[in-house]
């Protein structure tokens, strides 16, 4: 009986298929679904990711579609230029298009210099420890004799991230391949390529800065990326790379002049620029070699032209590289400005001093965690000397330490 | 240079024997050290190694460069004036400042070295910047750098310039070397600029003899031992340190809150709801000797 009931039943389940649902939601299909973007938490922006995963997370999760990032170069531009590339290199992986405008080496050379990305599925950052649930002999080497209850507490989570992957990881040691490269479409801006316009049109700005907007504007309208078009096809995005404007390549005396002539070129094209990416689909990233420019005011406004603004300081050359305090970094990376795009107030890291470090595999921002005084003449000596004395200490070091009683 | 006393800094080494190959490199002097001698000594070097070097002087004459470059081989030396009539006054001169643009700069060094690199020497670089501004002669460098002719060796008074222009020109350079006049003598400072965006730098203290070779001095500071570490607890009028007996005892010690593994493992994960209870030594009461002084 119960063999046969079984028989029975076993039929009518086999009927019933999967899915046999024939209900629907019933929404339109507003939201845009480009690949590699994501909507923010905080203010619902649609966001792409830089390339680097701690940069996302001082932006607030990632950069607003149709926002400017500043990146104010350091001295010897190796680090911002390393950032440029990998935010085109996310845009490559991303299937975005891409758009370069370089004035020192062609842009081409600059796509051949794009990362390799590293493609598996494994997350390179490693989550925080979680406690131990068993407390194995593995561990007596970190097991503490009189703190043990703290010894399954996390460590001080040092870098920057979030909890959800959001952008890619890359290999700098690495090129990306060919292939990789040429699928993704790109356009170039190279300055003596383009001939010089007198400025007609635009009576501020400089020949080489209209002839940029003009060929942005261009690309923007011809492939579709205005947000006035109707959305027929798949939408993408557009990323827009700017490399060292404001030098004198771009025959702007911006970086030479103590007082410059052409002090509202830069400050022109970037209001224009910044209409164009509120218009379109498109996410710029600008470095400017701000050591150059003299006065602060200029370098205020610009900054305050552009929504995201970061500043890049590298401890090469500076007597900071051989302080302790830094040995661990290359730099130190300052947050100028965070944008709010429709909410009152932005959100403002919460910590103020941080400083990148560029591993092979990621280019990590850390918070800067001063080390614990342990040593005897630091507790003596002020923090301003100590860069000089380690100099010094092999010469009067014996002395002060007998008289550090 | 190799001299029998003292080795320069290696990469001011490679800068004088030209292995390192950048398109561009500057040497920047003030108004306490001028490097015009050793710039002098980077034209000797080339010369020696069978370059054809050109010269385009502002600022020094002929006779004087020549005088300054006695012994070497200067049959390969062009020297193109551009020091009697540098603004084109008189319309006599070779060169002027305004003729300097890529073009006509491949135009003065390719006829005599056709297929091989040139050396081109500026004295100096701020006769042109004065005139033509920063992004002329920045445009023409990176042409020439592009096309790959002519390696420009340029020497820059960074006091006459504003620290922008200075550090703008400098950006386009492959390697600078900043002389300046320090307490123990002309310091070079060198900077070099990979490809890759790696930056190297180094820094020496030189001279140039008569006879225009770089003499390094060697740092005393850098070459002394490192001094044997002070044990601090010698040398006090108490006793710091513990014998083996007595760090054994100190090991022996039973600290107060010391638990079992597993009193250890329950506290560390509260929530499990077990009490675990170890008796202590307090627990074990005797009634018949409530105080525990009885010897019995």
């Amino acid at each position: 009986m119960a063999a046969s009931v079984s028989s029975a039943c076993k039929p009518s389940m086999a009927r019933i298929p999967v899915n046999t649902t024939s209900f629907q939601k019933r929404t339109k299909n507003k939201l845009l679904s480009i690949p590699g973007t994501r909507l923010s938490v905080q203010n619902g922006q649609l966001l792409v990711s830089t390339g680097v995963t701690s940069l996302d997370y001082l932006l607030g999760g990632g950069l607003a579609v149709g926002t400017v990032l500043l990146i104010e170069e350091d001295r010897y531009d190796s680090y911002s230029r390393m950032i440029l590339k990998y935010f085109l290199a996310e845009g490559v992986v991303c299937r975005h298009e891409l758009f370069l405008a370089a004035v020192q080496d062609h842009p081409n050379d600059i796509f051949q210099e794009l990362p390799d990305p590293i493609l598996d599925d494994v997350a390179m950052h490693k989550p925080v420890d979680q406690p131990r649930l068993s407390c194995e002999p593995q561990d007596s080497i970190d097991a503490m004799k009189i703190a043990w209850r703290y010894q399954n507490l996390p460590k001080v989570q040092n870098a920057l991230a979030s909890t959800s992957r959001f952008g890619h990881y890359y290999d700098v040691s690495k090129t990306m391949e060919p292939e990789i490269r040429q699928a993704a479409k790109c356009h170039h801006f190279y300055l003596p390529e383009h001939p010089s316009h007198s400025s007609a049109t635009h009576s501020s700005m400089l020949g080489s800065y209209s002839a940029l907007l003009k060929s942005i504007e261009e690309v923007i309208r011809r492939d579709g990326f205005s947000v006035a078009t109707t959305m027929t096809k798949s939408r993408n995005i557009l990323r827009i790379g700017l490399h060292s404007l404001g030098s004198p390549l771009w025959d702007d005396d911006l970086c030479c002049q103590d007082n410059p002539k052409h002090s509202h070129a830069l400050t022109t094209f970037l209001y224009g620029l910044r209409a164009l990416m509120r218009s379109s689909l498109s996410v710029a990233v600008v470095t400017v070699p701000s050591h150059l420019i003299q006065s602060k005011t200029l370098m205020g406004s610009i900054t305050r032209l552009c929504d995201n603004a970061i500043a890049l300081e590298s401890f090469k050359g500076s007597e900071r590289e051989t302080s302790p305090l830094y040995k661990d970094y290359h730099g130190l990376l300052h947050v100028r400005q965070v944008p709010y795009l429709n909410c009152l107030a932005s959100q403002l890291p919460d910590h103020k001093d941080l400083a990148f470090k560029l591993k092979r595999k990621q280019f990590t921002i850390e918070r800067l965690h001063l080390p614990p005084d342990l040593s005897e003449t630091v507790s003596r000596v002020s923090r301003g000397e100590l860069a000089g004395a380690g100099a010094m200490a092999s010469a009067c070091g014996s002395g002060n330490k007998h008289l550090d009683f | 240079m190799l001299t029998s006393f003292c080795i320069l800094s290696i990469m001011l080494n490679d800068l004088l024997q030209g292995t390192d190959a950048g398109g561009f490199f500057i040497i920047q002097d003030s108004c306490r050290y001028s490097a015009r001698r050793l710039l002098w000594s980077f034209i000797k070097a080339a010369l020696n190694r069978e370059e054809v070097v050109h010269v385009l002087s502002f600022e020094v004459s002929e006779d004087e460069l020549k005088n300054g470059l006695k012994g070497s081989p200067i049959e390969r030396l062009r020297f193109h004036d551009a020091y009697s009539d540098p603004l084109g006054w008189s319309g006599r001169g070779a060169f002027t400042v305004d003729r300097f643009c890529a073009e006509s700069v491949t135009a003065l060094v390719e006829p005599s070295s056709p297929g091989r690199r040139a050396v081109l020497v500026i004295d100096s670089l701020s006769w042109i910047l004065r005139h033509s501004g920063p992004a002329a002669v920045c445009r023409a460098v990176r042409q020439l750098r592009n096309d790959g002719s002519v390696v420009i060796v340029g020497l820059l008074h960074r006091d006459l310039h504003p620290r922008g222009t200075v550090g703008s020109l400098c950006r386009s350079a492959a390697s600078v070397v900043a002389v300046d006049a320090g307490p123990r003598g002309a310091e070079a400072k060198v900077t070099k600029r990979l490809k890759s965006g790696k930056v190297l730098q180094d820094e020496e203290v030189f001279s140039v003899d008569d006879d225009l070779t770089v003499v390094g001095r060697s740092e005393p500071s850098r070459v002394r031992p490192r001094e044997p570490e002070m044990d601090p607890t010698a040398h006090l009028t108490f006793n710091l340190r513990l014998s083996d007996l007595e760090r054994e005892a100190k090991e022996k010690l039973a600290l107060p809150f010391v638990f079992t593994k597993e009193k250890k493992a329950a506290l560390l994960h509260t929530g499990s709801g077990r009490i675990v209870y170890e008796p202590d030594a307090n627990d074990d009461y005797d009634q018949e000797d409530p105080d525990d002084d009885l010897d019995v």
